[in-house]
């Protein structure tokens, strides 16, 4: 027989000790940040492992595609491209029309925000929580806060970063709101996530407020998070019942959250003088009635 | 050579970290929710065999680290984690020489403890909402127990890690 806890501490001691540093982690979650960083740029290779098996199966459904089925996708995708660069074109018109227009009322123009492409890691996450892991971090200049978006609209925001990694939390948490503007009549709202990857709720809208089914929510930028006028959901449902004091609203998002791969992480203009855009903002903000 | 002396450790640890990799790799969205806690198992099968060892403190630097792989709230898996191998390490000896089937229902409840821990934590922190499938990863574990043991018990055995 071994010489069982012959000598060291009780395991209710150790039980105590263990129970202790978990309440203080708890408590303290928040303002262990820096910690949580550090470590879990230790622990990313792990991460970059784990997602080897998925990126094989990628890789292997890739290069086993059909010559048919590339020539459909390539003939797909020039079709689609012709269409995105005609309407670029118009957009180039507009864009130049809008500076112009700015330009005579004394607002600052927008400029060109930076952008990267972001490839989703298929690691999980907690359950509970909508998270997705994406493949750069504080070495490509990722964070805290910084926009996502994909090609149909706002994905979530960056909430944790490590050297390599960066954790997105998607606009479907409980925990995200957002706030938006509906493009038809310009009514400000706010978009909350429920748990629900293909639903979100906005939260004490007046019953009179003006809002249909198939309005068009887009970010407002007065969070001064998520830039100004990027597409975040559709209005499915509106209820006004009599017995509640507000209406019932629900929403689909317009990214889709359940099968995103590839991401854009967006710089928003002028986030390395933080301390002087907000000044040159107001007067943006003021225009939006 | 004596007892008192560890041997093996880096087996140990190196079954940590495989055990770490298996909870964090990505499965198809309809076996998602049946994900066996593979660090749990691994954990538990350790303070079992060497519960002088690898015991309460150990389970709760590797719920730290899950914590933080996982992006969860700190503490929640390393409080959780302690508790059910407090009672792994209470009643070793019991459960060592418990028949197989008897050993992986404890197993198994013990998984149960686990989420009912981590949901009741999650649930105080933040919001979290109640939903059977909880329990899925218990019964997963149920069924891969058996084998966990046996491949830790060989390789303790090949080892020799004590």
């Amino acid at each position: 027989m071994k010489p069982i806890f012959a000598r060291g501490i009780s395991n209710q001691f150790r039980l105590t000790l263990a129970i202790v540093l978990s309440v203080i982690l708890l408590v303290a979650n928040d303002r262990l940040e820096p910690v949580r960083q550090s470590i879990s740029s230790l622990l990313s290779p792990l991460q970059y492992v784990a997602n080897i098996p998925g990126a094989v199966l990628d890789w292997s459904a890739e290069s086993i595609a059909t010559r048919n089925m590339l020539a459909k996708q390539n003939k797909q995708l020039l079709r689609q491209q012709l269409l995105m660069s005609e309407r670029l074109q118009r957009f180039e018109h507009l864009r130049q029309e809008n500076d112009r227009l700015r330009a005579l009322l004394g607002s600052p123009v927008h400029m060109d925000s930076k952008k990267m492409v972001a490839e989703v890691m298929e690691v999980a996450s907690d359950p509970f929580r909508h998270y997705v892991v994406l493949n750069h971090g504080a070495r490509s200049g990722v964070f805290v806060g910084q926009p996502v978006v994909d090609a149909h609209g706002v994905v979530g925001q960056v909430v944790e970063i490590s050297e390599l990694t960066s954790r997105v939390l998607l606009i479907s948490d409980v925990t995200h709101a957002i706030p938006v503007r509906v493009t038809r009549n310009d009514v400000r709202l706010v978009v909350q996530g429920i748990g629900e990857l293909d639903e979100l709720e906005l939260r004490h809208v007046a019953k009179s407020t003006d809002l249909r089914v198939g309005d068009l929510l887009v970010s407002s930028g007065l969070g001064k998070r998520f830039p100004e006028g990027y597409p975040v959901a559709r209005v499915m449902k509106v209820e006004r019942d009599d017995g509640q004091s507000y209406a019932t609203v629900t929403a689909q998002p317009l990214a889709a959250l359940d099968r995103i791969r590839y991401l854009l992480l967006i710089w928003p203009d002028g986030n390395q003088s933080e301390q002087a855009e907000p000044k040159a903002d107001e007067p943006k903000a003021e225009e939006t009635p | 050579m004596s007892m008192h002396i560890p041997h093996g450790r880096w087996v140990v640890w190196l079954s940590f970290l495989l055990a770490m990799l298996f909870q964090i790799m990505p499965l198809p969205g309809l076996v998602e929710s049946w994900r066996p806690d593979w660090l749990l198992l691994v954990m538990i099968y350790w303070a079992m065999a060497l519960p002088h060892r690898y015991n309460i403190l150990s389970a709760w630097v590797l719920g730290v680290l899950l914590d933080i792989l996982l992006g969860a709230h700190l503490g929640i898996r390393a409080l959780s984690m302690s508790l059910v191998i407090y009672v792994v390490v209470l009643h070793f000896q019991r459960l060592r020489n418990f028949p197989m089937w008897q050993q992986a229902l404890m197993v198994a409840s013990l998984v149960c403890l686990h989420h009912l821990l981590v949901f009741w934590v999650q649930f105080v922190v933040n919001v979290a909402s109640f939903d059977v499938s909880l329990f899925l990863p218990a019964l997963s574990s149920l069924i891969i127990w058996p084998w966990v043991f046996w491949m830790l018990r060989r390789i303790r055995r090949i080892y020799k890690v004590r």
